[in-house]
């Protein structure tokens, strides 16, 4: 007997899928955040050796298909290494680099949209490096980058879907789970397409009004 | 495990067979994309409110949906309705109509970007409306963007590899054929990675050489 026809189960399964590509989109921002920025930071300090390494690894991550980056690290580190990685393991691993390699870009031109002589006159104030970073530069560099950081989130979590290939249970790997078991590839792609769609919008959404949040001290308040 | 690159020596005439693949696709799905982007960034500019809408909608889905998922549309869905094609035309039209949503973007803010003066001067001499966008406003449009629009082609290179996930065996298919032969996957997506790399730098350069080429006579720093 094949169930060829949709079930209530098959919505369950969909969220389910939702939920994983989410969640894993969640938390290798995050990750890509911290490394992203850490990185900026390296190149702030002007670190020799390690701020010329981390401008090219982020340059060889941007430059190449994330598909193949997942390939490395899902077929050819067990390989190399003799070690085991599973699937969401390599999904995290992959996306949070390559999150982190675009974030840097980001984070490198915010710190330096902040003017020079902002950091000088701060200098002459007596403000240490560590305060200069964290309370100069921090708070003008988030607003600058939120709005490149917001395109680049919406980019990122379509990216997500590439983790279906190597047999994470994300929103794609279920729609072709259900696309092989019914044959309906008009409704299945419809339906798996809407829901990233609106996924996208949530992000772009809640971007702008995290944009908004930031700026509120610039923005014009009437006289 | 040693890194050992020689055992890929007697793979390279297949690999480069691939990377012919990725080359055709590559150079038809730019022209595609270029064709339609040029179209719908004429029907998002253009006077006519339903178009605009049309337009809109057409770059507002296709944006936000992954790729991966409307390839699976297309591969799965197009046969359901009778068309039977290969997935060399099918990564083709794909490729094409998700990078036709980019490129209008490119181009429509390239067509914003021109002085109105210099439409309200064709048109007070008399020119057709075709004309006008033919002889004016493109000539414009595509030479300030063209920096934009080689990012998005870069973007394109990259996203061939996930024609590797419709039996298409281009560069990232032959290379995921070499893995599963030679069993030394990490040295093969290395490698990859490293070619899909110096492919997007050097297409970065030769866009950069047109660029100059292009606006050679215009003023020092305009545009």
């Amino acid at each position: 007997m094949r169930y060829d026809q949709f079930t209530p189960y098959d919505l369950v399964l969909l969220l389910q899928g939702l939920g994983v590509s989410l969640a894993l989109f969640v938390s290798t921002t995050l990750i890509g955040l911290v490394i992203g920025t850490l990185w900026a930071v390296i190149r702030f300090y002007r670190v020799p050796v390690l701020a010329q390494m981390v401008a090219f690894l982020a340059e060889l991550l941007k430059n190449s298909p994330v598909l193949v980056q997942l390939f490395l690290v899902f077929f050819g580190l067990p390989a190399f290494l003799k070690i085991n990685v599973t699937p969401t393991e390599a999904a995290v691993i992959t996306l949070s680099g390559n999150s982190a390699a675009f974030i840097y870009v980001i984070a490198v031109s915010a710190i330096e949209s902040v003017g020079r002589d902002q950091i000088e006159a701060a200098r002459v104030f007596g403000l240490t490096r560590w305060q200069i970073l964290r309370r100069v530069i921090a708070p003008q560099a988030a607003a600058f980058a939120i709005g490149p950081l917001t395109g680049l989130l919406v980019n990122q979590l379509q990216v997500t879907s590439l983790i279906s290939v190597i047999g994470v249970m994300d929103l794609t790997k279920v729609g072709n789970i259900l696309n092989l078991r019914t044959l309906k590839p008009f409704v299945v792609w419809t339906v798996v397409g809407a829901l990233y769609y609106l996924a996208a919008k949530l992000v772009a959404h809640a971007g702008a009004r995290f944009e908004k949040r930031l700026r509120a001290h610039t923005a014009w308040k009437g006289l | 495990m040693k890194f050992d690159l020689s055992i890929l020596a007697k793979h390279v005439p297949f690999l480069l067979e691939g990377a012919w693949l990725t080359f055709q696709t590559c150079l038809l799905a730019v022209l595609g994309s270029l064709i339609l982007g040029t179209l719908v960034a004429a029907a998002r500019t253009s006077a006519s409110p339903q178009l605009n809408r049309l337009s809109a909608v057409y770059v507002d889905i296709f944006r936000n949906i992954p790729f991966i998922v409307q390839l699976f549309f297309f591969y799965f869905g197009l046969p359901e309705i009778g068309i039977y094609i290969d997935a060399f035309t099918t990564g083709v039209i794909a490729m094409s109509i998700a990078g036709g949503a980019f490129t209008s973007d490119v181009i429509r803010s390239g067509i914003l970007a021109i002085d109105p003066g210099i439409i309200e001067a064709a048109q007070v001499s008399g020119l057709k409306k075709s004309t006008i966008f033919r002889k004016i406003v493109m000539p414009i449009a595509l030479r300030a963007s063209v920096r934009p629009l080689g990012s998005v082609f870069i973007n394109l290179i990259l996203t061939s590899s996930i024609l590797s996930t419709i039996t298409l065996n281009e560069l990232t298919g032959s290379a995921k054929i070499v893995a599963s032969q030679t069993f030394r996957p990490f040295e093969v997506y290395f490698v990859l990675l490293v070619a899909y790399a110096a492919l997007t730098w050097f297409v970065s350069i030769l866009i950069g050489m047109l660029h100059r080429y292009l606006n050679r006579n215009q003023a020092e720093g305009a545009v």
